[in-house]
């Protein structure tokens, strides 16, 4: 192990992911594990996710949850008070966006892009659940999506991090965020700047 | 040179100063935060002019790093922290206000906070002219362009789950239980990062910076950042 890290630029240095799977790291190692973000509010995932039926409606027939007037209003830059505190240090755990396309093009959209680049998907009615495949920086990156109707054929997504690295967050944002493919009007609050 | 000001010579500097201690004692805040969201205030308040009192331009200046032409939703906030009614925010509302957003809050006082939020001309409801008027400045404010109809429609679906008695207007009751079934409204009346602040203060020769660090995540950097005019 240690003629490993000792290489020189000459020849490939042993990688992190590598050393995780060294057998002589392995021994007594324990993950580190990262608590799960409280200042994520979770329940309404929660509530839906948890649920005694297992088994996840893919195609629903339903429609997506209708924003209210005041649900609307309280997304206004004049409303968010962390706006006090300067964005360029902090990356934002959650961004939304709006779409004209139907709301199950907009979740199949989402999974179609979600898939290849490595997330698990759990839907159940135009919520979803994405789950990261490779452990980066901290932990897993899980993010949940939900998809609400401000008015027909007029849809807000909104993407979460429930996980992970926020920096990672981003990026997996920025893959997800295509909008050639889903005609997006705008991105609300579209402030994603990278901390150091 | 002591490092703690006497409170006669701040209150000449900064009118409505109150010693960290006793603010400390009124809310939720520790003193030390108190005296984090003293140094938060000192360069938001001093950005236009230097009076130790944060005007509604240099309120808006701290929101959105520009001036504002009046906008209905960001007076509004500045009317809430506009405690005694002024014009002016002093200190003491500033931390007053702030409290109302720290996660301790009672969901009491968020929820009457919110109410008055909504209820433009105080006068004890919220009407649905008051809601058109904000889903309006909204729609304006992130280029949504949507047909009155559609308007009207998401006006109707709303007072049909929150106006109980179908008044055409909200009371402060009706907003409780309304809020009750929808908690992800009260969302914007709580910031987390409240919780976690202290200072760190760095000059610029073009800005003045406040870094807030959280003490649990030590890599995270939270920075007030207001120009210099």
């Amino acid at each position: 192990m240690t003629c490993a890290w000792a290489e020189s630029r000459k020849r490939r240095r042993i990688t992190i992911p590598e050393i995780l799977k060294d057998e002589w790291f392995k021994k007594d190692y324990k993950p580190p594990h990262f608590e799960k973000d409280d200042d994520v509010n979770l329940d309404d995932i929660d509530a839906i996710f948890n649920g005694s039926d297992d088994h996840l409606v893919t195609e629903s027939k339903e429609k997506p949850a209708s924003v209210n007037a005041f649900e609307l209003i309280s997304r206004s830059k004049s409303f968010n008070l962390e706006n006090l505190f300067e964005k360029q240090a902090l990356v934002k755990k959650e961004t939304q966006f709006t779409s004209r396309s139907p709301a199950n093009e907009i979740i199949s959209k989402i999974e179609e892009t979600a898939r290849p680049l490595g997330f698990s998907v759990q839907k159940k009615n135009y919520k979803m659940k994405l789950q990261g495949d490779r452990t980066g920086r901290k932990g897993q990156l899980a993010v949940a999506t939900e998809v609400f109707e401000v008015a027909p054929s007029l849809h807000l997504v909104e993407l979460r991090k429930t996980g992970g690295d926020t920096l990672e967050f981003h990026k997996a944002h920025s893959s997800l965020n295509f909008s050639n493919n889903l005609d997006i009007l705008r991105n609300l609050n579209s402030h994603l700047l990278i901390g150091p | 040179m002591g490092c703690f000001s006497s409170k006669v010579a701040r209150q000449h500097q900064f009118p409505g100063y109150e010693d960290p201690v006793f603010l400390a004692s009124q809310t939720a805040f520790t003193v030390s935060e108190v005296q984090a969201l003293f140094e938060m205030f000192k360069i938001i308040s001093s950005t236009v002019v230097d009076d130790g009192l944060i005007s509604k331009e240099e309120f808006q200046l701290a929101l959105f790093e520009n001036r504002k032409k009046e906008d209905l939703l960001a007076n509004r906030i500045f009317d809430l922290f506009d405690l005694k009614q002024r014009g002016v925010i002093d200190f003491e509302d500033f931390v007053m206000a702030m409290n109302v957003f720290h996660p301790n809050a009672s969901q009491e006082d968020k929820l009457t906070f919110s109410f008055k939020l909504y209820d433009l001309d105080g006068s004890g409801y919220i009407e649905r002219q008051e809601v058109k008027q904000m889903l309006i400045a909204l729609l304006r404010e992130s280029d949504m362009k949507l047909a009155d109809e559609t308007i009207e429609l998401i006006l109707d679906k709303t007072f049909s789950e929150a106006d109980a008695n179908q008044d055409g207007k909200i009371d402060k009751s009706e907003w409780q239980s309304f809020v009750g079934r929808n908690p992800s409204l009260l969302k914007i009346m709580t910031l987390p990062y409240l919780r976690y602040i202290y200072i760190y203060t760095q000059f610029d020769h073009r800005y003045t910076y406040i870094y807030t660090f959280k003490r649990s995540k030590g890599s995270l950097g939270i920075t007030c950042k207001v120009a210099s005019t």
